[in-house]
């Protein structure tokens, strides 16, 4: 490279500009276009060919706003250009329009060639007739200033020009019929030829009687822009007014609420685990038994499930059997430790990184067949991007505004359609579920943004935040003589945990009801707490006497239960009851368990527990092992666990993306620097990869260039040509052989050199 | 965040923390729309029910205040989806409205065209309905009056009736208040029940009901037919009218199994009217035997369903229900709603008991360890038996007596199921014994007694469950019970209930075999009683004071 080309003077191509780059700046466009870095390119010019593939260019617009598609749209109409120029022909702020361009350079969507500025070469194609495409043609090259358009349209007749409007409003493109395509103004017989003399239509090269309007007439037509109306408007979304307080604490509740149902839900299947179905989701049963535990509706049951599932507190594993079933994982034990808010804030993440879809659970796909909840088809790679365009559109209301009742949210939806309007179709679904979901996940309350989500919609940890709005846990409940207890908060975990065992949970929600039955009590018992340890246990909770019904409830319920209790501690017996130990002591088949009362309640034995018990239970006693700290160590049906799935979470995606990126710059730079110093051997042959990037580069720059070509007979020749395109594996290129539009296999052709122009 | 005393709980039940200081207030501000359904010591519990919430619009209370008063008093975050509900609920109360049309008679109207359209393409408003007046309005068979209010409260759209009352036989009523006077409660009910012209009232056992119903007489000054549970509550009855209002013995007819009278007032047992003969009802002729000003339903949770049918054929008649409770044992709560009346006066029963109306009362439970014989007995018996054998034991004979005789001097009630027990109970005790082939005279007789004092101790069987005023009963000793019923518990807590000279409290002891089905009925009958805030205790035998 010996001159120094700049944005001022244009480059070659767009691989040249691309060289020009500082390395942030690639990584930039590498972090923006994830698809250019795998596999990584060798050199700048396989870069820029593979930016302009169409798969990837259209991977690249369907991240682009409206008025980005538009700013795209107008440089494509206005071919190469100036700044200035695009900034006239769109209907937008120029400092907007201006942002906008320097957007699309940075994406690679446009360069600064040496006849101006340009949008790459593929992207009228990829861009269509979808949205931001404004449905004119290209300019002509040789376009006539506007003043003389504008000449031209004064001069037509009312018929011509009723014709023009029509083929501008239709597509911009007509058949001329009979009309003469060379005429001269003062000759036209017929409105048609009227326009085609006056160049106001022009006809389509290789088409024999198909005119198009060009883009400068469309462009007088419709005032001089590319649109009537102004592209930078972004869509109001309608609000409503709702106290900011009644907000937060609508929202915490429902906060609150989701958080308790995923403990319950995940506590059942701890013990009760669900089967996979084959195809990989939950049953239609056991989604509706869900409903049942939970109290809620499908799609409600469906999200808390999905949500779990997402947050890695839900996996699945084999059960005994051997059949998969849903299970909790061991992060949902860690889980539990936490507090509420904290919980919270572990779901919602999830849920917003998730791509899974709750809201189908329960609906029928084409084939009539239910769609499973968990099932691994139920999911859509624009959800999540969705889900955030959604709550970043509601974060952009003030505190206390929230969506207005009917027109809220399909404004909404137009808002977070602006913002990506090409894809995906299902957009306003998405955003309603996501306006749906987030209400039940307490992100939103009242249809508002909760305070505490935009700390997260905006990158913060809004623990603190929730943590304040959720209620505070207590540490006592009330003890009634109906036999139930009333928690008037949430309970401090351990505890809740130690009540639900001695009673059944009756109603949830801001508050708890336990009752008491016989059979709870006898559950407390069954893990080996003794008469004395549930009274001190209920007299330590209550912070009203216990009342009398209740005591002897609990005595009652220890009346019938076995009394006998063994520690494991090196083999210990220990028991209340005197008489069953001094029965045992003096059993005749007990002499070889070696014995010794140690208290009056309490034997030692020589024997190692394992055995002892064994030898206990021949005797006819029912022992329970006891722990070396002297709790007990209990028998109860297992509670499974599975592994925490490996998740890629999105702060590691990051770091090693970033990495990656990094690592492709370099790599791209010193692939270049060897295709530099490598003596460009005239007829040296090529990779198809680098044949596909020579001929990339020679359609963006319009070079003429020399291929070698091997053809049907197998006789190679070499051809001079000028590309027009490069797709599908094949190359379309004028051949100056034969003065005609050819097309050649790209595998066949083993040279690509340029040729000097004259 | 506000610190109220109540919380709301996502199940639609709401908890009121009675030793809060705002409870009182609370209680008051939730009462019109929330049914209490448990009343334990520390903490209510209440159920927010379509028909409470539609009974709440029905006294005039719209969904806004509803919501305020949850938003007020609640100590957490409203679940969302709640307040929506209590909205959309109430919201369809009202929607259709029983007009008097001048052409066409009874119309239903509607204010929302879509719900009309709705109800009139139901299955089970079909045939009820004639003629389309307007867009609006639709005529209605008079017949159908109150089959279609039943219909309208199963698809959910409550209809109100404004189509009015028939005025009934003009008959002169009025209080006699010589020497007692209408307590504030009653007669706000009466006035409540007047205003809203058909409905129930709600009132604890003891409380005076009956009062209520002859100050609802005094006001409707019309013919009355009154409908009770049997002839000795008939003859209650009419003892009470006689003493508390103007009427005369002559002017009181009783229509039961022994005598058929019609009388300006009436008063029909619930056996008699339900009696078929070749499939048909006999006495259906008494409702159209006079042209009733009002009709009377005592025990209205107790309502047979056949009167339930009658009942919607008099749909132009006033009527009011006399109850200690809307819960109904088989569910029909709706068909009381739409067929009596929405709820017009409700005062619970701890309030009444606050107030020194009615007597509080001490509840034990005592239990008794079956001797081994009997265990082996109880333990090899059919199911059906062993009931049976666990409550009659021989053991809480002594007990009884015991009880008796820690309460010396206190009119005493010992109640039970099974006849042989009571007998032997009567025998073992030297004690008079009413049971269901006792003639009424005799029982009258007897009650007499008992409440002038004469007679100390009494052995009752189930007969004097309902409606028999006893007011000098001060300890009740229950042996027996139909199984586990918590009608049954609350009837009898009642005849204990009436206020005591003294201020004293009432003792009402069950005693129950331990460790059988006797000691598991036993269970549902305390939580009942706990659940009415009555403190209980529980009792071993041996631990009685000898």
């Amino acid at each position: 490279m010996t001159d120094v080309a700049t944005e001022e003077t244009g480059f070659r191509s767009l691989a040249d500009q691309l060289r020009s780059w500082d390395d942030d700046r690639l990584a930039g466009l590498l972090s923006a276009r994830p698809d250019l870095t795998t596999p990584a390119p060798h050199d700048f010019g396989q870069l820029a060919s593979r930016a302009t593939v169409r798969a990837s260019l259209a991977r690249a617009l369907d991240t682009l706003t409206l008025l980005e598609l538009s700013v795209l749209d107008a440089l494509v109409v206005a071919g190469q250009t100036t700044a200035d120029d695009v900034r006239g022909i769109i209907l937008a702020e120029p400092g907007a329009v201006d942002t906008t361009l320097a957007r699309l350079v940075d994406l690679a969507l446009a360069w600064h060639g040496r006849g101006g500025l340009r949008a790459v070469s593929g992207v009228a194609d990829a861009l269509g007739s979808g949205p931001g495409s404004s449905g004119l043609r290209p300019r002509s090259p040789d376009a006539p200033p506007a003043a003389e358009v504008e000449t031209r349209l004064a001069g037509l007749g009312k018929p011509a020009r009723a014709m023009l409007e029509h083929v501008a409003a239709h597509g911009g493109e007509a058949d001329a019929g009979s009309a003469r395509m060379t005429v001269s103004p003062a000759d036209a017989a017929t409105p048609a030829e009227e326009l085609i003399s006056r160049r106001l239509l022009v006809p389509l090269p290789g088409r024999r009687s198909t005119v198009q309007l060009p883009g400068e007439v469309g462009l007088a037509l419709r005032g001089g822009r590319t649109t009537t109306e102004p592209v930078d408007a972004v869509p109001p979304v309608v609000t409503g007014e709702r106290p900011a307080r009644l907000v937060d604490t609508a929202a915490a509740g429902a906060a609150y609420e989701v958080v308790r149902r995923v403990e319950l839900l995940l506590d059942h299947w701890g013990s009760h685990p669900p089967a996979v179905l084959r195809s990989g989701g939950l049953a239609v049963r056991d989604m509706r038994a869900t409903t049942e535990l939970l109290g809620v509706d499908v799609p409600t049951a469906a999200l808390v499930v999905e949500t779990a599932s997402a947050a890695g507190l839900l996996s699945t594993r084999a059960d005994a059997v051997g059949d998969e079933v849903f299970c909790p994982t061991d992060a949902f034990d860690s889980w539990l430790e936490q507090p509420p808010a904290a919980r919270w804030v572990v779901l919602v993440r999830a849920w917003l990184a998730s791509n899974r879809l709750p809201a189908l659970v329960g609906t029928r796909d084409a084939q009539g067949k239910t769609r499973n909840a968990l099932s691994p088809e139920l999911s859509s790679y624009s959800v999540a991007e969705s889900r955030a365009g959604t709550l970043a559109a509601l974060a952009g209301l003030a505190p206390g505004e929230v969506l207005a009742g009917a027109t809220g949210l399909p404004s909404l939806v137009e808002r977070v359609a602006w913002h990506r309007p090409r894809r995906p179709r299902s957009r306003a679904d998405q955003v309603a579920w996501t306006t749906t979901e987030a209400a039940v996940l307490g992100v939103t309350g009242l249809d508002g943004l909760a305070s505490y989500s935009r700390v997260l919609v905006e990158g913060g940890d809004p623990e603190q935040a929730l943590a304040a709005l959720l209620p505070d846990p207590v540490d006592h409940v009330l003890l009634q003589a109906d036999l139930t207890a009333v928690a008037p908060g949430p309970l401090e975990s351990a505890l809740a945990r130690q009540l639900q065992l001695v009673a059944d949970v009756e109603s949830r929600g801001g508050a708890t009801v336990y009752r008491f039955t016989p059979g709870s009590v006898r559950r407390a018992l069954d893990v080996g707490w003794t008469a004395v340890e549930v009274h001190g246990f209920l007299a330590s909770v209550s912070r009203t006497p216990v009342p009398q019904p209740l005591s002897y409830l609990v005595d009652d319920a220890v009346r019938t239960f076995g009394t006998v209790r063994v520690g494991a501690a090196e083999s210990f017996l220990r028991a209340d009851d005197e008489a069953a130990l001094s029965e045992l002591l003096h059993h005749p088949k007990a002499a070889a368990l070696g014995l010794r009362r140690l208290a009056p309640t309490v034997l030692v034995s020589s024997t190692p527990v394992d055995v002892l018990l064994g030898r206990l239970r021949d005797l006819g006693a029912a022992p329970v092992v006891e722990a070396a700290d002297g709790t007990v160590q209990v028998l109860r049906p297992d509670v499974l666990r599975a592994r925490t799935p490996k998740d890629r979470g999105p702060s590691h995606r990051s770091v090693r993306e970033s990495a990656r990126v990094s690592a492709v710059v370099a790599a791209v730079r010193s692939g270049d620097r060897a295709a530099a110093v490598r003596p460009s051997a005239p007829g040296t042959p090529l990779t198809p990869s680098g044949a596909l990037a020579a001929l990339r580069e020679a359609v963006e720059t319009g070079a003429t260039v020399l291929i070698g070509y091997v053809d049907n007979q197998g006789v190679s020749s070499e051809r001079l040509v000028d590309p027009v395109s490069v797709e599908g594996g094949s190359l379309t290129a004028h051949d100056h052989r034969v003065d005609d539009v050819r097309t050649f296999a790209v595998h066949r052709i083993t040279t690509v050199r340029p040729v000097e122009a004259d | 965040m506000p610190d109220g005393p109540l919380i709301v709980q996502s199940d639609k039940t709401l908890l009121l923390e009675v030793d809060h200081e705002q409870a009182v207030e609370c209680r008051k501000a939730i009462a019109p729309f929330a049914e209490l359904e448990r009343s334990p010591e520390h903490v209510h519990t209440y159920r927010l029910t379509p028909l409470g919430l539609w009974n709440a619009r029905a006294a005039g209370h719209d969904a806004e205040q509803v919501v305020d008063t949850l938003l007020t008093y609640s100590r957490y975050a409203v679940p969302h989806a709640l307040l929506v509900d209590v909205a959309e609920t109430m919201a369809r109360y009202g929607r259709l409205r029983l007009e008097k049309h001048p052409v066409h008679g009874l119309v239903l109207a509607s204010t929302d065209r879509p719900v009309l359209e709705e109800v009139l393409r139901a299955k089970k408003v079909a045939g009820m309905i004639g003629q389309r007046v307007d867009d609006d309005t639709v005529a209605v068979h008079a017949s159908e009056r109150g089959n279609l209010k039943q219909a309208l409260l199963k698809l959910g759209w409550p209809a109100e009736d404004y189509a009015g009352y028939v005025d009934g036989e003009a008959h002169p009523i009025a209080l006699a208040e010589d020497g007692w006077g209408l307590r504030p409660y009653q007669q706000e009910a009466a006035e409540s029940f007047w205003h809203g012209g058909s409905g129930v009232v709600v009132l604890p056992c003891g409380a005076g009901k009956t009062i209520v119903g002859a100050a609802a007489m005094a006001h409707a000054q019309a013919t009355t037919l009154i409908l009770v549970t049997n002839t000795v509550s008939a003859r209650q009855w009419k003892d009470e009218l006689v003493r508390r209002t103007s009427l005369t013995p002559d002017e009181i007819g009783e229509y039961s199994g022994t005598v058929k009278e019609v009388k300006p007032v009436t008063i029909a047992t619930y056996q008699v009217m339900t009696t078929k003969r070749g499939g048909a009802y006999r006495h259906l002729e008494l409702l159209d035997a006079r042209d009733w000003g009002l009709i009377v339903y005592d025990e209205v949770h107790l309502l047979p369903a056949p009167i339930f049918r009658m009942t919607a054929d008099l749909q132009a008649r006033r009527r009011i229900g006399l109850t200690a409770t809307l819960v109904r044992e088989d569910g029909r709560e709706g068909d009381v709603f739409s067929l009596i009346g929405p709820k017009r006066y409700d005062a619970p029963w701890k309030d009444i008991e606050a107030q020194g109306y009615i007597a509080p009362a001490d509840c034990v439970e005592v239990r008794v360890t079956l001797p081994t014989s009997e265990r082996l007995t109880y333990a090899v018996a059919e199911p059906e038996e062993r009931y049976r054998l666990a409550s009659c034991t021989h053991e809480k004979v002594q007990v009884v007596r015991d009880l008796v005789a820690a309460h010396p001097g206190q009119p005493t009630l010992v109640i039970g199921q099974y006849i042989d027990q009571l007998d032997e109970l009567a025998e073992k005790l030297d004690a008079p014994v009413i049971k269901g082939e006792t003639p009424v005279k005799e029982r009258q007789r007897l009650f007499e007694a008992f409440r002038s004092g004469e007679i100390g101790l009494l052995v009752v069987s189930k007969v004097a469950n309902f409606s028999i005023d006893l007011p000098s009963a001060e300890v009740a000793i229950q042996v027996s019970g139909s199984f586990g019923s918590r009608q049954e518990e609350a009837q009898r807590l009642g005849r204990l209930l009436r206020p005591k000279t003294e201020g004293r409290s009432a003792h009402f002891y069950t005693i129950v075999s331990r460790d059988t089905v006797d000691a598991d009925f036993a269970q549902n009958r305390q939580r009942f009683l706990a659940e009415q805030g009555y403190a209980y205790r529980i009792v071993d035998a041996e631990d009685l004071p000898a």
